[in-house]
């Protein structure tokens, strides 16, 4: 089941950060949200995951497990890698009894081979790099089998080289798991390389939605501007 | 009238009174979130959520971590209190009374007071900047997406084990106390040290150990408490921790010296 979002409004204090948003994501689908720093992006995933409580409006979504990956990937950093991935597994009221550790580690090791990792059970997430941590809470969020995967700005702040082989994961995730996604993201490569649909936050509303190549080509005054990175157009940085 | 508003607003007067209404405020929301975060805790652990594994490495951190610390501040505090007095009581005749007084100052206040500063701030400041900092990080929120109770996860065994782990470390600086009063005693003014243990008990009763114990039980969990507390509810970055850090370690302050204060009204009277 995918996710749908109808007439979502969030207020922080004074500062209403979604104004009356609505959008629909179909199963198995990849959605791209863009949009600059500050426009609301990471709130609607929190949202979507229960993190944040809404003001108004209707969040439909499977019954099911809703991953999060966050932008700075939030391991904890008390525990190994190991750990880190079986979390759910050891912690979780419903699922703690259900699995032998032999199992747990069978569990894990599959995860982290989906992402590419193997042999780094014993490591602290403070010896892995960006890249491998990330992937690291990639596998984190996908062993309880999530009907949803959001994540948070994946690639920001890594090396085009890794961006891609993030992007390859996040495609493999979804044909591995047939999970709904959100990809949060300001990178276009991300963004063509993953993305089904692109919807397009500005000052609280969707400005824009469409395919990745609608977004490269629209004239509409918003996609332009943030195609061109240009400080002139309809959208006002403050950053 | 605009004009006039501005005017206002630059008195002393004014000043001082929102930036009393801010304190008030503030209180009153601190004490909100630590009442909150107390039942969430309680829930957690009749739901069964506690993570028992991390309720054993919460209590070798806050009882055996926290004791070389704890001893040299008990044990010092005895040294220079009984150092002023045990040459004075010796030359008015009142030796034999040396050991009572030690006993009754560790067993009553001193034992459980100056262990509960100790602890609060080597465990209290650390609770608080950890979990500030899984709280900066986002590592709170992951634990929530993965469908783990913070409450049950961070805040239960780590109240719990203050709970646990109080009264024996209360216990063991008494004694340490005890033992660095006698020694004191005997080097600064000659007292023997039978004379010492003889009298060590003549002060204490079984009520007066109860208390203490109890006293421990409530300051070990209050400053466990308070602490997470304060970092449950951190913001910003790095920043935030230091501010729920200082947070912290002031309200565990305030907060044992007035349970101290509702024990000592409420069984010494
Ligand atoms: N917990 C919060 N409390 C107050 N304001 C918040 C909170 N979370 C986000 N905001 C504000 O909401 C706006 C949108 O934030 P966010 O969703 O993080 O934007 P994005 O992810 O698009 O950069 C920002 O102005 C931010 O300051
Ligand atoms: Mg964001």
């Amino acid at each position: 089941m995918g996710i749908e979002v109808k007439n979502l409004t969030k207020t922080f204090g004074e500062k209403k950060v979604l104004d009356n948003i609505s959008f629909k994501v179909e199963d198995g689908e990849i959605l791209a949200l863009v949009g600059f720093s500050g426009s609301g992006k990471s709130t609607v995933l929190k949202l979507i995951s229960n993190l944040v409580e809404k003001d108004e409006g209707e969040i439909i979504t499977s019954e099911g497990d809703i991953a999060f990956v966050f932008q700075y990937s939030a391991l904890f950093d008390s525990l190994t890698v190991y750990d880190n991935i079986a979390f759910a597994l050891h912690e979780r009221k419903d699922l703690k009894k259900n699995f032998t550790e032999k199992e747990i580690s069978k569990i894990v090791k599959e995860k982290l081979e989906l992402v590419g990792l193997k042999g780094i059970e014993n490591l602290y997430p403070s010896e892995l790099s960006g890249g491998m941590q990330k992937r690291v809470s990639f596998a984190r969020a996908i062993v309880t089998e999530p009907e949803v995967i959001l994540y948070d700005e994946p690639t920001a702040g890594l090396d085009p080289i890794a961006s891609t082989l993030i992007e390859d994961y996040i495609l493999r995730l979804r044909n591995e798991t047939k999970a709904t996604s959100i990809v949060v993201t300001h990178q276009m490569s991300t963004i063509k390389r993953t993305a089904d649909k692109v919807i397009m936050l500005y000052d609280g509303k969707i400005v824009f939605r469409g395919t990745p190549d609608e977004l490269e080509n629209s004239d509409n005054e918003y996609t332009k501007q943030f195609i061109n990175a240009s400080l002139e157009g309809p959208m006002k940085i403050l950053a | 009238m605009e004009l006039y508003k501005q005017v206002l607003r630059q008195t002393v007067t004014y000043r001082l009174f929102t930036s009393i209404l801010a304190n008030v405020n503030d209180f009153s929301e601190t004490l909100g979130n630590i009442t909150i975060c107390g039942i969430k805790t309680i829930k957690a652990i009749f739901k069964g959520e506690m993570s028992s594994k991390e309720l054993i490495e919460q209590c070798e951190r806050f009882g055996i971590s926290s004791l070389p610390i704890t001893l040299s501040i008990v044990g010092m505090t005895t040294v220079i209190i009984v150092s002023q007095i045990a040459q004075e009581m010796v030359k008015q005749g009142g030796g034999n009374m040396v050991g009572a007084l030690v006993s009754i100052l560790m067993v009553r206040e001193l034992g459980v007071i100056m262990s509960g500063f100790a602890i609060i701030s080597m465990i209290g400041s650390s609770l608080a900047s950890e979990i500030a900092t899984m709280r900066v990080t986002e590592q709170i929120d992951a634990l929530r997406t993965l469908k783990v109770n913070p409450f049950g996860y961070l805040f239960a065994p780590r109240v719990l084990a203050g709970m646990i782990m109080m009264p024996p470390v209360v216990i063991i600086s008494s004694f340490i106390g005890v033992l660095m009063g006698a020694l004191t005693s005997n080097l600064v003014s000659g007292l023997s040290y039978r004379a010492f243990f003889d009298s060590l008990w003549l002060g204490i009763f079984a009520k007066d150990l109860f208390i203490c114990i109890a006293k421990a039980f409530c300051f070990g969990g209050a400053i466990a408490l308070i602490s997470c507390s304060f970092g449950y509810h951190a913001k910003g970055g790095a920043k935030g921790v230091g501010i729920a850090t200082t947070g912290a370690v002031v309200w565990s302050f305030v907060a044992i010296v007035i349970i101290d204060m509702i024990f000592a009204i409420g069984f010494f009277f």
